[in-house]
C-alpha cells in the first residue's frame, strides 16, 4: 500500500513537473516585448561583427528555446544580447516565452511562412 | 587608375562568387541531408522536441550556426562532428534545402 502511494506520489510530481516545464502561451505573449525588437520583424539582422538573420522562432519546439535560453543564461552560447536577455529570465519565463513561440501564428500576429 | 579599377573589378567578382556560394543548391542538399534528417527530420521539421526544427529557418542563421559548430565557438559535441566534415558548398547547398522547405515562421 505504502509503496503503491509512493509511485502514484512520484507519477503526480513528475506530471506536475512535466506541467511547469510546458509553459503558459497567453503568459508568454506578455514576457515577449524584449524578443520582438528583433524576432519580430522580418528581415532583421545581427550586428557586426556577425552579420546574419535573426533566427525565426515562431513553431519552434518548445523545448529546444528553453534549452537555448538555459545555455545563454550559462555562459555556453556566446551571442552577447541573448546571453543580457536570458541572464534576467527565470525558469518559469523561459517556458512561458517557449510556449507562446511553440504555438500556432495567431490573430495578433504572425504568418505562415 | 588602371590598377584601381582592375582592383575593384577584382572586389566586385569577389563578391558576386561569395555571394553565389551562399546561394547554394537545394536540390544537391536535399541529396546531403541524410545525416541531418534522423534527428531533424526530413524535411527540416524535426518530430523530437529536444532538436530544433530547420524547415524554414533563415539560411544565413543556418550557415552561421554550422560555422560556429565548425569553429568550436557554438558547442555541441553532436553538431561539431558533423559540421566539422562541411564544405562551404556543402554548407551552403543544406541550408539552401532546409531553408526553402515548410515550417517555421515569423511569429510577432
Amino acid at each position: 500500500m505504502a509503496k503503491l502511494c509512493l509511485v502514484t506520489g512520484v507519477i503526480l510530481l513528475t506530471a506536475a513537473a512535466v506541467a511547469q516545464a510546458a509553459g503558459d502561451p497567453a503568459a508568454g505573449a506578455k514576457k515577449v516585448f524584449q524578443c520582438q525588437g528583433c524576432h519580430g520583424i522580418p528581415g532583421y539582422r545581427t550586428a557586426f561583427p556577425d552579420l546574419y538573420s535573426v533566427p525565426k522562432l515562431g513553431g519552434q519546439h518548445p523545448n529546444y528555446i528553453v534549452q537555448a535560453l538555459q545555455e545563454y543564461k550559462k555562459g555556453e552560447r556566446s551571442h552577447s544580447t541573448m546571453r543580457g536577455i536570458a541572464a534576467n529570465l527565470s525558469d518559469e519565463d523561459m517556458a512561458d516565452v517557449a510556449a507562446y513561440y511553440g504555438g500556432a501564428a495567431n490573430s495578433s500576429g504572425g504568418n505562415a511562412k | 587608375m588602371m590598377m584601381k579599377k582592375a582592383l575593384f573589378t577584382l572586389a566586385l567578382a569577389t563578391a558576386f562568387s561569395a555571394a553565389h556560394a551562399a546561394d547554394g543548391n537545394a536540390a544537391a542538399g536535399k541529396e546531403k541531408s541524410t545525416t541531418c534528417a534522423a534527428c531533424h527530420g526530413p524535411d527540416g521539421n524535426s518530430p523530437s522536441p529536444d532538436f530544433p526544427k530547420l524547415a524554414g529557418q533563415e539560411q544565413d542563421y543556418l550557415a552561421a550556426a554550422l560555422h560556429q559548430y565548425k569553429t568550436g565557438k557554438r558547442k555541441n559535441p553532436i553538431m561539431a562532428g558533423f559540421a566539422a566534415n562541411l564544405s562551404e558548398q556543402d554548407i551552403a547547398d543544406l541550408t539552401a534545402y532546409f531553408s526553402s522547405q515548410r515550417g517555421l515562421f515569423l511569429k510577432y
